[in-house]
């Protein structure tokens, strides 16, 4: 699509031009540090380290960090003024809202191969099972791309970026949290529904465990598309206004 | 001659508007207006505040579809061809949209690949050159003063040599000195693009357009050169009158019967007399001042100025 890649490269150079995206990307990795640090501490005489051990974190820390990285993309167009120009550049709409959200799963794919540097240390000191790893890093991957969808949805809806980080967020933990009432309620069936739309349901019992399961994968693809679908409506929807 | 010859060849309508109308929910903000602007024109769109000529530019440029009517940018229809007419027009908002974090250059090339020019690289420097920019090109753009956004935004409009380029409020809240600039550089432009312009400032729509088109609440009130607009719409003669020692109610009673007498107002030491028809009225007026035992010591034409009409026209509506 003519001008997503423009699009994408834009976005990319500006994560690696603003600070803010180094402060983001420092406490990404402060965090997911101290988690392995205190984890293999604790592995080293009390268990066998956790394959997963760092997606699993990461299924939490992705619901401050989606929105994190994604709330400044097209909020800050609409401030700035330039999603007017955009609007009026040969590009469409969909190209714009595609190539940015392509920027924000790169740069976090990036994020995540930073955190293979643990799984080398792991490596070292243990026998971890591989395979196991690489599906819960799959699993998260496609986790990742579903909390930063929501959060390019939200940050196409205001001109404010803390406001889409906010509402983001508190998407993203009711979405996490269904996980947990699914497990309260004593309807099972209602229990399974809830389940099956909770985001973390979809990692925790399936690529947590090493297992790929088609009707998750499904999930946040569909997730993904539903998510961008809506946002380019509402950027369309900037024409109308 | 050959020059008027060969331009009347070449002369082709790059916009065209046709009955355009915008509606925000029950609100007309453009009503039905209509008017082109041939290749290598500078039309300027002239208005007061909340006249419609943001809303008119926006369908122009693709961002919004008009709520009925029809226009053309370079022989595309500014909805079916959307993607065509973008390509062709450089767009320069009311509020120069930036990117803060970008340097001068990253900015201006951004615009120019999103655009398709294929080598950005010489283009770009070439648009900042012309735009005095090029010894900033690595600045930030969050940097820049004030004009030099402007100017940074006129960049951008310009740097895929678009076939026409629409300005809106170029001039405004820049200084003195920044204004000429970008005047003269919009003159420049006019002589290879066609450029549609906006202000409310009427001595900028006089000195930098060929052809002006007033509008006021959403309609066309009036349109032509200045030159012409003046002409037909200047409604009698003004006067400046100036007599020792007379104040304004009695010079009105002097004055009140000379024929096609409409009205007197202060103006400095003396009086604008304006009446309704052109016919001299000179000799009345020094001798209705003389009988009145009052001395004449000034009387001289004043030249209605386009201000002048434009506020005419514009309180009439
Ligand atoms: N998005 C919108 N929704 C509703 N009304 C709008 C919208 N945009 C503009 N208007 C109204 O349409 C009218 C024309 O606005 P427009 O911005 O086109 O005027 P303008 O001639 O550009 O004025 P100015 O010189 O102040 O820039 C105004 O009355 C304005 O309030
Ligand atoms: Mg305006």
């Amino acid at each position: 699509m003519a001008g997503t890649s423009i699009i994408f490269r834009r976005e990319v150079y500006q994560y690696f031009t603003t600070p803010v995206s180094y402060f983001i990307a420092a406490g990404f990795l402060l965090l997911t540090g101290l988690y392995f640090n205190g984890d293999v501490a604790y592995s080293i005489t009390r268990k066998a380290i956790n394959p997963a051990l760092i997606p699993d974190f990461m299924a939490t820390l992705m619901i401050l960090f989606g929105p994190l990285l994604t709330m400044r993309m097209l909020a800050e167009e609409e401030r700035e003024g330039t999603l007017e120009l955009l609007l009026t550049a040969p590009a469409s709409d969909a190209a714009i809202v595609i190539g940015k959200y392509l920027a924000a799963w790169f740069y976090y794919t990036l994020l995540l191969a930073l955190t293979f540097s643990y799984q080398l240390i792991v490596v070292q000191i243990s026998q971890p099972d591989l395979s196991h790893t690489f599906c819960a890093y799959i699993g998260i991957w496609l986790y990742g791309g579903a909390t930063l969808a929501i959060g390019i949805l939200f940050s196409s809806l205001t001109e404010n970026q803390v406001v889409a980080a906010f509402m983001s967020l508190a998407t993203l933990v009711f979405l996490y949290l269904g996980d947990i009432a699914g497990q309260i309620v004593a309807n099972l069936d209602l229990a399974r529904v809830i389940r099956q739309l909770s985001i973390l349901g979809h990692y925790s019992t399936s690529f947590s465990y090493g297992l790929v399961r088609a009707e998750d994968v499904a999930y946040f693809a569909g997730i993904i598309v539903i998510m961008l679908f809506i946002a380019i409506r509402v950027v369309e929807s900037h024409r109308w206004r | 001659m050959r020059k008027v010859w060969i331009s009347r060849l070449t002369a082709q309508k790059m916009i065209e508007v046709q009955n355009l109308t915008k509606q925000y929910g029950n609100f007309t903000a453009v009503n039905g207006i209509t008017f082109e602007a041939q290749a290598g024109e500078i039309v300027g769109l002239l208005g007061p505040n909340g006249a419609g000529k943001t809303t008119t530019m926006r369908m122009l440029t693709g961002f919004m579809p008009p709520t009925s009517g029809t226009a053309k940018i370079a022989g595309f229809d500014i909805f079916d061809d959307s993607m065509e007419v973008r390509k062709r027009v450089g767009y320069l908002p009311e509020r120069v949209p930036i990117y803060p974090d970008m340097t001068v250059r990253g900015y201006v090339d951004f615009w120019a690949r999103l655009r398709g020019v294929k080598n950005s690289k010489s283009q770009v420097t070439q648009v900042l050159e012309r735009v005095h920019l090029l010894d900033r090109q690595k600045t930030l753009v969050r940097n820049l003063s004030k004009g030099m956004r402007q100017r940074l935004g006129l960049a951008q409009a310009l740097v895929h040599d678009p076939e026409v380029i629409i300005l809106d409020e170029p001039t405004i809240g820049i200084d003195p000195q920044q204004v000429i600039e970008v005047r003269d550089s919009v003159r420049e432009l006019g002589k290879k693009h066609t450029i549609l312009f906006s202000t409310h400032i009427l001595s900028e729509a006089e000195q930098v357009c060929d052809r002006v088109v007033i509008i006021n609440k959403g309609q066309i009130i009036a349109e032509g050169t200045p030159a012409n607009l003046r002409q037909k719409l200047q409604r009698g003669n003004s006067l400046y009158v100036q007599i020792v020692g007379a104040n304004l109610a009695q010079a009105t009673d002097m004055l009140s019967g000379v024929a096609g007498f409409e009205s007197l107002t202060a103006q400095g030491e003396g009086y604008i007399l304006r009446t309704r028809n052109s016919n001299d009225v000179r000799g009345q007026i020094a001798e209705r001042v003389v009988q009145s035992g009052y001395r004449l010591v000034e009387l001289r034409p004043v030249a209605m100025t386009l201000e002048d009409i434009f506020l005419d026209l514009v309180g009439r509506e």
